[in-house]
């Protein structure tokens, strides 16, 4: 008898409760758009601003969160590196909440800082859009950004230029100097 | 003198030449492109598994296994769509006890297993759901390629309890699906 009770303590003691939650359950849908942004020119130093429109499809209102992802290498698109800093990305807000079947823009901003070393880059970088839950299953949406910077061949042809100016002027110089000291 | 005028003359042409090219790129206007009107959207038709109690270093499955969930593809884009799960956490007090998720579906004391099967994939079977973003479909060295607005996926979800774990406590933790453009 002491036996059989002992078992039933010790069954009870490896049980536990694993509840995803209780809340009504609900669809996941919502939307981003557009799905691909990619911005050229964008010379260290300066930063530019797009839109992002969430599409929220469902009954009720939703907080959506922003979060900035590095792609792994085989999941970014040709020729493109990854972000050197995430940071450089920013959200005019962390999160936005939604009403049901509205839609809401949030601005993000790429900011590269002014350093030679950035020009002439592709990046990529993946913005991430995520409905706050407590459901066990999610869903979250990412846009690539694409990123390229102005290119760093600029300031080689001003040197290029002044250099072929000097050289040549120099040359003038002392031709025409030499021809100056000759006498007639 | 004519030598020196000419002198002059070629190398401001030169300077010309290399300079305003480059002059030009730095007064170029940054361009964004949004890709078209293209809206990237999925959805899952359930969004909840209530477990209710649960014994250690036992199995439990989605009912029914590999046809529990739908994902379909809403918006007007092609996607790729990923999978990572994370640590179960004591719904009262998340930061005092908490199950870690495996990285290989294998369980432990304090250690979960979750995997997840898509229905048709017989390639793969059950793949563990780890907490670094993996492939859900398609998958590298698989024939299935991206999907297409309307497309659906099935798929259900495995649990492996922990060896051992403190019992009486409500533990709560997500899967994140996630979707990029094609």
């Amino acid at each position: 008898m002491v036996r059989h009770i002992k078992l039933a303590g010790l069954i009870a003691t490896l049980l536990v409760i694993f509840l995803p939650s209780f809340t009504l359950a609900q669809d996941v849908n919502f939307g981003v758009s557009p799905a691909k942004v990619k911005i050229d020119n964008l010379p260290p130093g300066e930063a530019t601003e797009f839109e992002l429109t969430i599409h929220n499809k469902d009954e009720i209102a939703h907080v959506f969160t922003f979060t900035t992802f590095q792609p792994p290498e085989e999941e970014r698109e040709e020729g493109m590196a990854g972000f050197p800093d995430v940071s450089w990305i920013s959200f005019s807000s962390p999160e936005i909440e939604v009403a049901a079947n509205s839609q809401a823009n949030v601005t993000v901003t790429a900011a590269i800082p002014q350093e030679q070393k950035w020009a002439g880059k592709d990046w990529e970088v993946w913005l991430g859009i995520a409905a706050e839950s407590s459901d066990l299953l999610g869903v979250k949406l990412y846009v690539r950004c694409l990123v390229s910077t102005m290119g760093g061949k600029s300031n080689i042809g001003l040197f290029a230029g002044i250099a072929a100016a000097i050289v040549l002027l120099g040359y003038g110089s002392y031709y025409y100097l030499r021809r100056k000291a000759k006498p007639e | 003198m004519k030598a020196v005028i000419t002198s002059i003359l070629v190398a401001f042409i030169l300077a010309l030449t290399f300079s305003l090219p480059a002059l030009a790129q730095d007064s170029g206007t940054i361009t964004i492109t949004m890709t078209g009107a293209n809206e990237i959207s999925i959805s899952l038709d359930k969004t909840h598994w209530p477990l209710g109690n649960v014994a250690s270093n036992t199995e439990y499955e989605t009912s029914p296994p590999i046809e529990w969930c739908t994902l379909t593809v809403e918006g007007n884009c092609n996607v790729n769509t990923f999978i990572v799960g994370k640590d179960a956490e004591w719904v009262s007090n998340p930061s005092a006890y908490k199950w870690t998720l495996s990285s290989d579906g294998t369980n432990g004391e304090t250690i979960y297993g979750l995997w997840f099967r898509i229905s048709g994939d017989t390639a793969r079977g059950y793949v563990p759901v780890t907490k670094i973003e993996s492939e859900f479909w398609p998958y590298s060295g698989g024939s299935g390629s991206s999907l297409a607005p309307g497309d659906k996926k099935q798929f259900g979800l495995r649990l492996l309890t922990p060896t051992y774990f403190v019992s009486g406590r409500q533990m709560q933790t997500q899967i994140t699906i996630s979707a990029v453009a094609a």
